[in-house]
């Protein structure tokens, strides 16, 4: 069960979006969400989402990632739309007690719904399509310019490689001290809130401290490797851009001038 | 009354690109007061094979019957706690699942687990205590974590014995242990042993295997490969080396004189033993050359 959780999930392939620049599809993804709310009519939103079911398709992932990826999130959709019908004030269609539905509470709903879906989408066939170690490296230089004015890029970067890591490490270990603590007749499954909660320290516990115990080793590791942050270090496989990340840029930023246009008309 | 394993198939992340057979037709039965010996390389099946002793994993195919009860069955829900009771599992270093403030409090885990009163918990852990020669009175108000290595493992494996197993089942109990840690732990689980309880353990070391069990099983891809006496076994040298296991080194002293040439036999694995059959191979030899 607890091998199911697939935070960051990565699938190799080699479609073009495998190949781009981790640079171009972080920026491409931002903007894209940019685009995405500043779009305020119904051709502009059908717009986005056709793009969105071809990038799909060119990713060439299997489409029961996505399915599984917004499965996670239905219920923070449904709330929204919910909230959005009922909330927004307007020309009354459906009114029964406090409740009421608006022509604009359902334009509203379907806009936030369509986005949240659409926005979800968007970023995990980034994740999908971008393995973790160049979605940092990327995150890195983009973040660059800034550390003149004290972002700690590098820093950054390096614990976010750090923590996707050791997520695999660590379900594996939680699930091996629950099995251990069963052994001894801990109950996890079973009781009220109080009872389950209380029940969770026998494995938060070695939990932690192993956690703890590890970062320590691997710190030390790190510097019995010379390790000592980002200044003059070099790398194996510098990211490059090539022709294909050109052609994405100019797309994405057609893309975001056309969403632009939109809202003048 | 026994542990039997029929006709057991176990397969990881079944119907997914990354499903692997850990298990395929393990048959098995494990008698009440023996010591059974499970060896084989690291992904051979043997950690999945011991889970499914006391019901943490079930199997895919075929039955298992712990003193009759079949974990597979639905009803055997309610009967989880008898099993786990039962068979006391340790798992490869276990103390890495050592929690509680005291380590009274952390032997006690179980047996408080059981409903018990806590004067029977404290019983128990007494007794837990003195099986592994750990000082109660010194050792039960301090933490688990301000003790070494050894004595944390001891502390953990006393946990699950509080829980007064029948049936204990231990992965690489003495990995990690310095030799003379190492030594005192096997001689331990041997008294148990002796005073009943049925023991079964994963192990590396065929020295400890030839050693202490009686019966042992060798796996190999998730099958058991070989099965009999350490006698039986490591009268088997070269499949065992096909699967990548070695015999004791004292068989390997032994196979090796025999090679060049000196008529030694190559059953045995007690350091004295061997040492009367060198001597005595030696002095035939010698007698025939004098001859």
């Amino acid at each position: 069960m607890l091998k199911d959780i697939t935070i960051g999930q990565y699938l190799s392939g080699d479609s073009f979006l495998h190949k781009l620049d981790p640079r171009t599809k972080i920026i491409a993804v931002i903007l894209y969400m940019v685009s995405l709310f500043i779009v305020n009519n119904f051709w502009g939103l059908g717009a986005m989402l056709v793009l969105s079911l071809a990038v799909v398709l060119i990713s060439r992932i299997p489409l029961r990632f996505f399915f599984r990826g917004i499965k996670a999130i239905v219920f923070i959709v449904l709330l929204t739309v919910a909230l959005q019908m009922f909330m927004t004030p307007g020309e009354p269609l459906w009114e029964l007690g406090i409740l009421k539905i608006t022509k604009e509470g359902i334009r509203q709903a379907v806009f936030m719904g369509t986005r949240l879906i659409l926005l979800v989408s968007v970023t995990s066939i980034l994740t999908l399509t971008t393995t973790p170690i160049s979605l940092t490296d990327g995150i890195e230089t983009l973040l660059k310019p800034f550390q003149k004015i004290g972002v700690p890029a590098h820093e950054l970067a390096m614990m976010m490689t750090i923590a996707l890591r050791f997520i695999p490490t660590l379900i594996e270990e939680t699930d091996k001290i629950m099995k251990a603590q069963s052994a001894r007749g801990a109950d996890f499954e079973s009781g009220n809130l109080m009872e389950r909660a209380k029940a969770m320290i026998p494995l938060l516990v070695p939990l932690f401290l192993n956690a703890i115990k590890r970062a320590d080793e691997l710190a030390l590791a790190m510097e019995a490797r010379c390790y000592h942050g980002g200044d003059g270090r070099t790398r194996l496989k510098a990211l490059q851009y090539g022709r294909r990340d050109a052609v994405a840029g100019v797309f994405c930023l057609c893309m975001a001038a056309g969403a632009f246009l939109t809202r003048l008309l | 009354m026994s542990l039997e394993m029929k006709h057991v198939f176990y397969t990881y992340q079944e119907g997914s690109p990354t499903e692997s057979h850990a298990l395929q037709d393990i048959c098995l039965n494990i008698n009440e007061g023996e010591f059974l010996g499970i060896v084989g390389h690291t992904g051979s099946g043997k950690s999945t094979l011991i889970q499914h002793l006391n019901g943490l994993l079930k199997p895919t195919k075929g039955e298992v019957l712990i003193d009759g009860i079949n974990i597979n069955q639905k009803e055997a829900k309610a009967k989880r706690k008898e099993v786990r009771l039962k068979v006391g599992l340790v798992f490869q270093y276990p103390e890495y699942q050592l929690f509680e403030e005291t380590v009274e409090q952390d032997i006690g885990f179980g047996p408080r687990n059981l409903g018990l009163s806590d004067t029977e918990v404290q019983e128990r852990v007494k007794e837990a205590m003195a099986l592994l020669k750990l000082d109660y009175k010194t050792l039960r108000k301090q933490s688990p974590f301000d003790l070494s290595g050894g004595q944390k493992r001891k502390v953990a494996i006393a946990g699950v014995l509080a829980m007064k197993p029948k049936y204990l089942v231990l992965d690489e109990p003495t990995a990690g242990l310095d030799p003379r840690g190492r030594e005192e732990f096997l001689e331990q689980l041997a008294v148990l042993h002796r005073q009943g309880m049925t023991i079964i353990m994963v192990s590396h070391s065929m020295d400890d295997m030839a050693k202490y069990a009686q019966r042992m099983i060798v796996m190999d891809h998730g099958q058991i490969q070989l099965q009999g006496t350490p006698q039986d076994i490591f009268s088997q040298p070269e499949q065992l080396q096909q699967i990548g296991l070695d015999v004791p080194s004292l068989s390997r002293l032994l196979l090796r004189l025999k090679q060049r040439g000196l008529d030694v036999r190559t059953d045995l694995f007690d350091i004295e033993a061997v040492k009367t059959e060198i001597l005595r191979a030696m002095a035939a030899r010698e007698g025939k050359l004098t001859c």
